[in-house]
């Protein structure tokens, strides 16, 4: 590191740009050339090779796994189904950790570090371990079902090792992301204007629909961007959770990558997925245009 | 009180504050307040900063509950009705501007809750846009406006729902003084035509005496009196008022019946007094020159000499300091273009009838 900053520091870039930028962007620049594009590009490079059943990289370049991905009814499902579940986690992330954030974004004082410290100590535990958590809590003799059960329930409900399972832990899992993510959008948010609608006859719900819910727009955008990404990658809890019912693209890129050793069809789609990530860029990038 | 318009009917009283209070951990921001304001009423809230004039506005809207008292408007007690149902305007110190809405979008607003028929809307918006004179300027966006501009979008909002009470904080603080006075008569014009009881939160003293019918001053959270601009100015309560509304002489003395005993000087007062006290006197009621005042009714004339130790030319005014005997007294003569500054070293003499002193008992 410190011969990239040295070299960052040669004043051979001082033309027009400041030298100081780019002194001060190269190592990062650097860095994410070195982990992140380069294999992002080995990894597409992958999907246009051919590989034996055994695995073995064949080299040379066919367009044969896209177009078999792309037409197998399977993996077509399987990427609807990644996006509809993702989309289901992210709404229900937003709606279960919006009035947390706002709350949290009204606190003041040592309250409002005690709330933040407690949303923010999920994440200090790994999400393996809160995953074991919820399948303690969920399963036919976890805590909701023996209640319920006590109560005169006859059998208990499926709650885990199913798409209801996988849901409930992510929604959890993501909350802290989202509450935080919200927080950062929440700057235009102006506790005046909302008295000043009031005055003007606004109703506390209409203060919320025309006030409060507009200008948090760029906190649900970030938090929603935020938690549909890590939705559509996450892999552990899908897999815990789903008891390998669960069919999304993450697992599924773990079996092909690790089981069959089909590096071709993982890679694709792994390819996939960031088509996807690249279109929820553009909506989020869209939508910050038109609220701002 | 000479005043155009429909005068306010001093008969009933539309808007009651009783024994208002409002009182945060470390300080008691409004103290007892009590008040009567009639119908079609415009009052000042006069004071220095701090003293508590927001914090009642913002009680009178709804939005800070009071610790303890009663809002009465009609009769109706409005102490815990939610804000969205006072029928109040206000106009905020700070703006509260909608950010992500426009110019025309915003004073809309109130228009659109109050469910007024589109049509309508929009020509009373474009009304109440050129009243403030932001024609032109609709589409902007709160932040490109300029302060004083985001300022007459909060007013025209406030002014173009009509209700039946207006709340305004400080509505002209931001703007030069040829718009502060157009808003002004703009501002008495509306409220006078419509009959809006308002109440006018200012630290500006002229802008409290010229547009109001009575002015509240408030200090430190109380009301020290409650008057007509002639009242307070004449006959000044407290010496916290005299001092506040226009500039004062301030002297301490002992009193003894009509004198005061103070810094050397014996002075004839208004009134019998008797103990330590404060004397004021305005400096324009003080004649500078050997004529001296004349008491066609053979009242009494304070008459001293002093020497001039500082001159100031002020336009309209001349601001001279004379040392008299062991005090300074500032003495304030119009600028008729004819006689020259009194020079400083110079010994000149002053006078003042008795009746234009001020004395009040001086804070223990
Ligand atoms: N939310 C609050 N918490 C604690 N104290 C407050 C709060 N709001 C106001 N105060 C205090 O109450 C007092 C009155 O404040 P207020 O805002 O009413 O003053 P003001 O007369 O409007 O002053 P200015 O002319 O500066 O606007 C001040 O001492 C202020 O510090
Ligand atoms: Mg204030």
């Amino acid at each position: 590191m410190s011969a990239v900053a040295l070299s960052a520091n040669s004043p051979k870039n001082a033309g027009r740009v400041q030298p100081m930028a780019i002194a001060l962007l190269l190592p990062i620049t650097i860095v994410s050339l070195v982990g992140f594009v380069a294999p992002v590009a080995n990894l597409l490079v992958l999907s246009f090779q051919k590989a034996e059943g055994t695995g073995a990289l064949l080299g040379g370049f066919t367009t044969e796994t896209w177009t078999t991905v792309l037409q197998d009814m399977f993996y077509l499902h399987l990427i609807l189904n990644s996006i509809a579940t993702s989309l289901v986690i992210t709404v229900l992330t937003l709606v279960t950790s919006y009035p947390i954030a706002l709350y949290l974004h009204r606190s003041r004082g040592s309250w409002r570090n005690v709330l933040l410290v407690l949303v923010i100590s999920p994440l200090l535990l790994s999400a393996v371990v809160r995953t074991y958590g919820w399948i303690a809590i969920l399963s036919d003799q976890g805590v909701v079902n023996r209640t319920l059960m006590f109560f005169g329930m006859t059998s208990p409900i499926r709650l885990v090792f199913n798409m209801t399972g996988v849901v409930i832990g992510l929604t959890e899992i993501l909350m802290p992301y989202m509450i935080l993510a919200l927080l950062a959008g929440f700057g235009h948010l102006d506790r005046q204007a909302e008295e000043a609608a009031l005055t003007l006859g606004a109703t506390p719900f209409t203060v919320f629909r025309r006030i409060i819910l507009p200008l948090s727009l760029p906190g649900i955008a970030l938090g929603s961007l935020l938690c549909f990404v890590l939705a559509v990658s996450s892999f552990i809890t899908p897999k815990l959770l789903g008891g390998g019912r669960v069919f999304l693209l993450a697992t599924e890129i773990y079996d092909q990558a690790i089981v069959s050793l089909n590096w071709p069809v993982a890679a694709t789609l792994s390819g996939v997925i960031l088509i996807i990530f690249g279109t929820a860029l553009l909506f989020y990038t869209r939508l910050l245009k038109s609220v701002m | 009180m000479a005043r155009a318009g429909t005068a306010p009917s001093q008969d009933k009283a539309f808007l009651v504050l009783h024994r208002l209070r409002k009182a945060y951990d470390d300080t008691l921001a409004v103290d007892d307040l009590t008040l009567e304001i009639a119908k079609g009423e415009l009052v000042a809230f006069l004071g220095p900063s701090g003293c508590g004039k927001t914090t009642s506005l913002r009680m009178l809207a709804g939005l800070t509950p009071a610790s303890a008292g009663r809002i009465v408007v009609e009769g109706r007690d409005l102490t815990h009705v939610p804000p969205y149902q006072r029928d109040m305007g206000m106009v905020f110190q700070s703006y509260a501007l909608f950010p992500h809405m426009n110019v025309a979008r915003n004073v809309a607003f109130g228009l659109e809750m109050r469910k007024v028929p589109r049509g309508e809307i929009a020509q009373r918006v474009v009304e109440a846009i050129a009243l403030v004179r932001l024609t032109g300027r609709e589409q902007r966006r709160p932040s490109e406006l300029s302060g004083g501009q985001q300022q007459r979008v909060a007013l025209a909002r406030a002014l173009v729902i009509r209700p039946s009470i207006l709340l305004f904080d400080e509505p002209l603080s931001n703007l030069d003084a040829k718009l502060r006075d157009e808003m002004r008569t703009e501002i008495r014009e509306i409220q006078q035509r419509l009959g809006i009881t308002s109440i006018f939160v200012t630290h500006d003293q002229v802008e409290a005496l010229t547009m109001c019918d009575r002015i509240a001053v408030m200090h430190q959270g109380r009301l020290e009196q409650l008057g007509t601009p002639e009242d307070l100015y004449e006959r000044p309560a407290t010496a916290f008022v005299a001092s506040f509304v226009g500039r004062t002489n301030r002297l301490k003395g002992i009193a003894r019946g009509d004198t005061v005993e103070t810094g050397g000087l014996s002075l004839r007062t208004c009134g019998t007094h008797q103990g330590d006290v404060v004397v004021m006197m305005r400096p324009h009621r003080i004649v500078l020159g050997e004529a001296g005042c004349v008491s066609a009714d053979g009242r009494a004339v304070n008459r001293m000499t002093g020497c001039v130790i500082r001159t100031v030319y002020a336009g309209d005014v001349v601001q001279s300091d004379v040392r008299v005997a062991d005090s300074i007294i500032a003495v304030e003569q119009s600028n008729r273009g004819s006689g020259e500054l009194p020079a400083v070293g110079a010994t000149v003499t002053l006078s003042f009838l008795a009746r234009d002193t001020l004395v009040y008992p001086a804070a223990p």
